[in-house]
């Protein structure tokens, strides 16, 4: 097992260089191509996102891979490639496993538990198999990585809460209502930022969707957007009790819904819970609303207070998250590492066993004729010695199986021994 | 048996409560099934305690309030089940099994006084009980649903998302388990309390209607028909009704337990057995 990966990410190298280094989606099977037909490379992998690019390769055993994979890079991108290579790092062996596990489970990314890296590494893992750089340790290795990003995806809770305002929005709605389903949202002038909340409601299953805006045509237009319906800004106040969540984001430079009336659109609704998102300033919504029951009130500050913290429970996820990942790394290179013991096991034992049968066969005549008695008690003589001599070795590799050193060991003993492996 | 039976199942419970806090402190949505399986054959304990005790008496173990609680701690758990089921909300089960652990516990108590109730036989006053008791069972989801309502409700009115946001379920999802376990307990409650006054026009001499467990049990009652009343007419919900369903189960659990210290036919203590 020989595995290296280079890289670079949003953390070592700057947008500029990542650009440089970008395999585009519709290149990336030529470039898989180019790399796993290169001299030494036995698997290959190329993993380009706006945020990363990372050669990851199997390459044939003791062959320092990575100038391999920098002048790889350095011919598909036509550059001179030593003013790029202090952006980069370099994994090896264990290290690439980690680190695919960890990029995998969007631990590595820019906003941790972003879900879009599993279906990037995904991708990457499809190039890779069709161009046929993926049949070996190094396949392995990747499909294990997208098991563990859904191991970590289910037991932890790293991607769930919501880290951007409008889903912040959509997040708060859930909590209070549960399921969206069949609810009436009311959008109170326009704005980007309450059309994109919007349109999280409604993708998380919201159903009606009032528009109403000073200008009338505005609100028009906003409502053949969303297919809902436009009201007229005068009949504001008469209509908001139809709706259970509110985005207000007007220009009014006072309260446009204040307590004395919240609490008559509160009776209205017979308690039913409201929900206010007011992304105006100055604001819209009284923040005194928020104190009558069964209504809440969210401002521009609230909710970037929710993302603040959603953001540090994420980061509390993480730490539950690395646990799991680095259990199964030790896993995945114990088992890599039994498979490369085992043979070297049984290549030992059976090429002693080849010495003492011929050892035995050389000495037949001096020995002259024995009873079956005296043929067993040779037989488990020399077997004995040679169970004692084995003990040693087989010991030190099964302990070995997973560590950084084992590989050498396997080639030690393959040499003592003239295993030929 | 019964008594081997019944710290088996504490055992088993305090087991699913050890195992399920690691899954709350996780955020896990759901229960591990090492934490599902403990409280699973924690119930199956259970239920074999109250089937040995039933068969040795050869009629419902419910003869006193020792017995009576861990009756009701049996049906908790198995309320807690069903809910799980529906709902799959780890948490429910962080709020439910201290509870039940300490019912259980209370079960276990020796009584070395037995019982005489041969009126207990009466078809009356079994439907009395039992539909008491299953009713009560309702209030007591009621109840864990009304608490997390107030926390989670607490935590969006602050607007500083703590651990109880990220862990309990929608205000949404509370209320439905609190309506539905209302309309589920108040029929039920209203049934044991009727059975109650028939059996006991029928058998106690005396003014019955002064007995104080049946007093208590009274207020309960208007307590639950406010909130059943208010609920159903559609007004109210949220805040209030939770703190008003929280107040009327803290009285059913006083007059389980309280009323029956003072109460001849319900109590503990043959002295005081019977009025004049």
């Amino acid at each position: 097992m020989n595995l290296v990966l280079v890289g670079i990410n949003h953390r070592t190298a700057p947008v500029e260089v990542r650009e440089r280094m970008n395999i585009p989606e519709e290149r990336l099977l030529e470039a898989v191509s180019d790399l796993v037909h290169r001299e030494g490379v036995r698997e290959g992998m190329i993993l380009s996102t706006c945020n990363r690019v990372e050669v990851v390769a199997q390459a044939e055993e003791n062959l320092d891979a990575e100038p391999i994979l920098y002048q790889f890079l350095a011919d598909h991108h036509h550059c001179e490639f030593a003013s790029f290579e202090r952006f980069f790092y370099h994994r090896r062996q264990q290290e690439v496993v980690s680190h695919l596990f960890r990029v995998a489970s969007s631990l590595d990314s820019m906003i941790l538990g972003e879900p879009q890296i599993l279906g990037q590494v995904k991708r990457a893992y499809a190039a890779a198999r069709q161009a046929g750089g993926l049949n070996g340790t190094l396949n392995e290795v990747v499909t294990q990585a997208l098991a563990v990003a859904k191991r970590v995806r289910r037991e932890t809770a790293l991607g769930s809460a919501a880290v951007s305002v409008s889903y912040a929005a959509v997040e708060l709605a859930k909590k209070i209502f549960g399921s969206l389903e069949g609810k009436t949202i009311f959008v109170i002038g326009a704005g980007k930022m309450s059309e994109l909340a919007a349109k999280h409601l409604l993708r998380s299953g919201a159903s009606t969707i009032l528009v109403t805006n000073r200008t009338h045509e505005r609100a028009v237009e906003l409502a053949k957007a969303f297919q809902g319906t436009a009201i007229p800004f005068e009949e504001l106040l008469d209509t908001i009790h139809r709706a259970d969540i509110v985005i207000s984001s007007t220009g009014a430079p006072h309260f446009i819904v204040r307590k004395e009336q919240a609490e008559k659109l509160l009776a209205a609704r017979k308690s039913r819970p409201l929900f206010f998102v007011d992304i105006a300033v100055p604001r819209d919504i009284d923040p005194a609303v928020n104190q009558l029951d069964n209504a809440f009130v969210y401002d521009i500050d609230d909710l970037g207070q929710v993302v603040e913290a959603n953001k540090k429970q994420r980061e509390r996820e993480a730490v539950w998250a690395e646990e799991i990942v680095g259990q199964e790394v030790q896993k995945m290179m114990h088992r890599l590492a039994s498979r490369e013991v085992v043979p070297t096991i049984r290549a030992l034992e059976e090429r002693l066993n080849r010495i003492r049968e011929a050892e035995l066969e050389r000495h037949r005549g001096p020995l002259g004729t024995l009873s079956s008695e005296q043929r067993q008690a040779v037989d488990a003589l020399t077997r004995g010695i040679l169970n004692k001599i084995l003990h040693g070795p087989v010991t030190e590799l099964k302990s070995e199986a997973g560590e950084a050193g084992q590989h050498n060991l396997v080639r030690l003993i393959q040499k003592i021994f003239g295993l030929g492996g | 048996m019964h008594d081997i039976f019944l710290w088996t199942a504490l055992g088993f419970y305090g087991l699913g409560i050890i195992l399920l806090i690691p899954q709350v402190i996780h955020r896990r949505p759901s229960l591990s099934p090492a934490s599902l399986g403990a409280l699973g054959l924690g119930l199956l304990a259970h239920a074999a305690a109250l089937l040995a005790e039933a068969a040795k008496i050869h009629r419902l173990p419910v003869v006193d309030v020792r017995s009576a609680l861990s009756f009701y701690a049996f049906l908790v758990t198995l309320a807690f089940f069903f809910a799980y089921l529906r709902y799959r909300i780890a948490s429910l089960g962080l709020f439910m099994f201290p509870l039940v652990f300490v019912l259980t516990l209370i079960g276990t108590f020796r009584v070395d006084r037995p019982f005489d109730s041969s009126s207990m036989r009466s078809g009356w006053l079994l439907v009395h009980i039992g539909s008491t008791i299953i009713g009560y069972t309702g209030f007591f989801l009621t109840f864990v649903a009304a608490l997390m309502y107030l926390i989670q409700e607490r935590e969006l009115k602050s607007k500083k998302p703590r651990g109880f946001y990220y862990r309990l379920p929608s205000l949404e999802i509370c209320d439905e388990i609190y309506y539905r376990s209302l309309l589920f307990g108040f029929p039920l409650m209203t049934l044991g309390m009727l059975m109650g006054f028939i059996a006991a026009a029928r058998n106690w001499k005396g003014p019955w209607e002064l007995d104080p467990k049946i007093l208590a049990s009274l207020v309960t009652w208007l307590i639950f028909l406010l909130l059943f009343s208010t609920r159903v007419s559609g007004g109210w919900r949220g805040r209030r009704a939770a703190y008003v369903a929280i107040f009327g189960f803290v009285t059913i659990m006083a007059t389980f337990l309280g009323a029956s210290l003072l109460s001849g036919p319900h109590g503990y203590f043959p002295s005081l057995k019977q009025l004049p």
